[in-house]
């Protein structure tokens, strides 16, 4: 038996809270009069809420009184959320009335596609939802309430397939005059909470079209303010429904909008940039006319940070270009032209990436490969060099400002000072104001190199010069000291002198005494080395050398003149029997036809004694005149002169002068590609290493002669004691391995010793 | 056949003429000789020069030694020189060139010398 007491007790509790109730239902009114108003406004807020079924029943009158009575009624007595409560359960018992409609207008848009069924899908929901929505009246908290079961609901019942259709529904608004109705009903229906995503891949998606539509391979207009401009008609137009429905005023609107906006410009910029670096070989190669692009890349670039992308597909493209390169399988087929496509592709880079970044960082990251690859070559310098004296060549740019090659001095106190990029690793040089020039210039690590180079070419070309008009040297000179400096070219301008002053002494010694030579007279330190030989010029050329030789030195007392007698050209007429012939000609050539004059017919060897030079040598010039068809070699090293011309080769008129003249001339423009290595008057800077070299190994004979077998670091430490000597030991090494397929010496266990 | 001669455009170099103990036929690859002040070769100019030549003429002493003027000049011009001739410390006399001049003023003496750049 339970304690009756305890029953009691519970009893009481039980009994003392019911009353209490009651008396909080029934608010102190007589009777169970309270009790009795509170059922009939609760039986009246239930009906007035619950969610019926749109489809058959009406949506019952709004009775202001009533609603009014009825709730105070209920918030009274404190039992306002019981009445949620129950509204939220019935709530959640009907909503399942709208899975029926939900679904056959989703299977109706499966069928056709056609997204105004989805339209009108969510305008149906919305209608069940304004039917069943609590009035505002009854507070946030039941419309909270309502909205997340409503919704909830809702969205669990969407298929899969409904994203994609919805964003097709967003897409198909595009360009359309605004449906704020249909946005409306998207925010209450919590569409656009959920779905923003989908609202923003819409733009984005219309972005990537339209970058894609207009821009791809069209370098020749400024792209971005296009796409801009397209973004404020077109694009922003449509989003003021999704983003700034709210907006009373166009001031509100672009507020609104500012965040989004500079998203969607962000993600143009972006698209832009990605197919901006895609195409950046391409855009290099275009370079004048892809200048709009690049504008439009580097403006991409300073709101995307891309740069490392942009970097590394430029990376990837030229370490492939090379590796090509080097694997001779050439994008270009012209091996002699190799040089000078890179150098031009180099140049293309130095002016497209400057576009986009001035400060050359980016050309600093790209570049290296391509300068390594360009110092490994050996014909790089005359290139670049040749392209500096304006020979065939376009890297330079005319209207670039010529400026002095300086090493930059940090300037402290420049007030447009700038950080270097973020990405600048800390080899990164700030050269602001170079040009391409400098660029190119600092490829290697001195400029003198260049210097020297340019001296070679510029004794070709003054050498060459037979008219005295030089001025486009002399300029080319000028401008170059401006880069070079005054010093480093000081040499040039002696080389210069040496021009004019010859024309003037020639002036002279004609006035004095008529002569058909007009030499040009060199300060031979001041030349690059040229080559010498020891021609002896027969017959009346060696009068003519003497007669101009004393006249000269009548004119110029303390001096005299040695000529380098292979060097020059002559204008000679040939006068045959039969014709005659006007040629130009190399002194080589010119004393072998001389010798002719004097007997018909030559033993080569005798030719070679008696002009004191190297046999092949003659044996080139007699070429010469057998492709003039004025002698020819009717038994091995015996030659005739043609004193009528041989009609059955027919040597003469067929074969015309042109072509050899055309090759004595290029000899003296030196192409370094068809140079024989005797041909060249001047030296290149190559072959005087050769020639230094050369001197060495007398050095290097006489140890190993004394010393028989040395090392090679011993060799090296030896040689150092030589004037003059700046080897390396790879160098060396390379040196002497070369001796050593010459025969000259062996190499046994590293070490050397002359071969017996 | 018969070979005229139109044109030559021939190439030559210009040496100093140091007196007859040269020989006539030398090497045309020779360095020349230096001067003895800066060792700068005589065709070559002194190092306060910049043109060769007549610009940076050579001087010649009766001791038979040869510089470039402006060398010379500047080192006669110094106390420590006591006026002897770099080489052998033989009082310096400018000596007439050993080929007979037409010219005499092309020598100019020492006392009329150009001040030094």
């Amino acid at each position: 038996m339970a304690t009756p007491l305890g029953e009691r007790a519970f009893a009481e509790h039980v009994k003392s809270k019911l009353d209490a109730t009651f008396q909080k239902i029934n608010d102190g009114a007589p009777g169970v009069s309270g009790l009795a108003k509170f059922t009939k406004a609760w039986m009246y807020g239930r009906e007035f809420l619950f969610p019926r079924d749109i489809r058959t029943q009406e949506r019952k009158e709004f009775d202001q009184e009533a609603f009014k009575e009825t709730f105070e009624i209920l918030g009274k007595s404190k039992q306002l959320w019981r009445v949620i409560e129950t509204f939220t359960q019935d709530l959640r018992r009907q909503l399942p009335l709208i899975d029926e409609e939900v679904l056959e207008f989703m299977r109706q848009y499966q069928e056709t596609e056609d997204v105004t069924i989805i339209r009108r899908m969510i305008m149906r929901v919305a209608e069940w939802w304004k039917a069943w929505a609590p009035v505002p009246e009854l507070g946030s908290p039941i419309m909270t309430a309502f909205n997340m079961e409503f919704q909830t609901h809702f969205f669990s019942i969407l298929p899969p397939t409904f994203p994609s259709a919805f964003k097709a529904l967003c897409a198909s608004t595009l360009g359309q005059p605004a449906d704020p109705e249909m946005w409306q009903t998207f925010e209450t229906l919590g569409l656009l909470d959920r779905y923003e995503n989908l609202v923003a891949s819409v733009c984005y998606e219309q972005i990537e079209a339209r970058v894609q539509e207009t821009c791809v391979g069209e370098w020749s207009q400024p792209m971005l303010s296009q796409l801009r401009s397209w973004m404020a008609d077109d694009i922003v137009q449509w989003m003021i429904m999704p983003y700034a429905r709210a907006a009373r005023n166009p001031e509100e609107t672009r507020s609104m909008l500012h965040g989004v906006g500079s998203r969607f410009d962000f993600h143009v910029c972006k698209t832009l940039c990605d197919l901006r670096t895609t195409e950046i070989f391409d855009i290099i190669v275009d370079f004048p006319d892809s200048m709009p692009a690049l504008i439009d890349l580097k403006e991409c670039l300073q709101r995307v940070d891309q740069r490392s992308e942009l970097v590394s597909t430029l990376r990837s493209l030229y370490d492939h270009l090379l590796i090509e390169l080097l694997a001779n399988r050439k994008r270009l087929l012209h091996p002699g032209a190799d040089t000078k496509d890179i150098l031009h592709q180099y140049v293309s880079m130095i002016r497209c990436l400057r576009v986009i970044d001035p400060p050359g960082v980016l050309l600093h990251k790209v570049a290296d490969p391509v300068r390594r690859y360009l110092r490994e070559r050996p014909d790089t310098i005359r290139s670049i060099v040749s392209s500096l004296v304006g020979e065939g060549g376009d890297l330079v740019d005319e209207n670039e400002p010529i400026q002095p090659l300086h090493v930059q001095v940090e300037d402290y106190s420049d007030p447009n000072w700038e950080p270097e990029a973020i990405d600048a690793g800390p080899e990164f040089r700030t050269n602001k104001p170079s040009d391409v020039i400098s660029t190119l210039v600092s490829i290697y690590d001195s400029k003198d190199l260049f210097v020297k180079e340019l001296q070679v070419l510029l004794a070709q070309r003054l050498l060459a010069i037979t008219d005295g008009n030089f001025d486009k040297e002399r300029r080319n000179i000028e401008i170059l000291k401006i880069r070079f400096g005054e010093a480093a070219l000081q040499v040039c301008e002696v080389m210069l002198r040496d021009m004019t002053d010859s024309r003037r002494i020639d002036q002279h010694v004609q006035s004095q005494k008529p002569c058909l030579m007009h030499p040009t007279i060199i300060s031979k330190h001041f030349w690059p080395p040229l080559q010498t030989g020891k021609l002896q010029m027969p017959g009346q050329y060696k009068e003519i050398l003497e007669t101009y030789s004393k006249e000269f030195t009548a004119f110029k007392q303390d001096k005299k003149l040695r000529y380098l007698p292979q060097l020059g050209t002559l204008d000679l007429t040939i006068e045959l029997t039969d014709r005659t012939l006007d040629v130009h000609v190399p002194p080589l050539e010119a004393a072998v036809i001389e010798l002719f004059s004097t007997k018909d017919e030559w033993i080569l060897d005798d030719l070679s004694k008696e002009l004191n030079v190297d046999s092949s040598a003659v044996r080139q010039a007699l070429d010469t005149w057998v492709d003039y068809g004025v002698v020819s070699e009717d038994k091995l090293h015996h030659f005739v002169l043609l004193e009528t011309s041989e009609s059955g080769s027919a040597a003469g008129p067929s074969r015309p002068a042109a072509p050899r003249t055309d090759k004595s001339l290029k000899e003296f423009v030196g192409k370094p590609a068809v140079v024989e290595n005797e041909a060249a008057p001047v030296m290149s800077a190559q072959q005087q290493e050769a020639e230094q070299m050369r001197v060495y190994w007398k050095f290097i004979e006489g140890m190993l002669t004394n010393l028989g077998t040395l090392p090679l670091d011993r060799i090296q430490t030896m040689l150092r004691f030589a004037p003059g000597y700046s080897r390396s030991i790879e160098q060396l090494g390379v040196f002497m391995e070369a001796a050593r397929r010459e025969g000259l010496v062996v190499n046994t266990n590293g070490l050397w010793k002359l071969s017996k | 056949m018969k070979v005229t001669v139109k044109n030559w455009h021939a190439i030559a170099h210009w040496r100093w003429d140091l007196g007859a103990n040269e020989p006539e036929n030398d090497d045309i690859d020779g360095e020349g000789d230096v001067c003895g002040i800066c060792r700068v070769p005589f065709e070559g100019c002194c190092p306060s020069c910049k043109m060769p030549g007549d610009d940076c003429p050579l001087i010649w002493g009766e001791c038979t030694h040869v510089f470039h003027m402006h060398c010379l000049l500047k080192w006669i011009n110094t106390a420590a020189s006591k006026h002897q001739c770099p080489m052998d410390r033989r009082p310096w006399v400018t000596a007439e060139r050993t080929v007979a001049k037409s010219k005499p003023t092309q020598e100019p003496p020492l006392a009329n010398a150009p001040p030094l750049p």
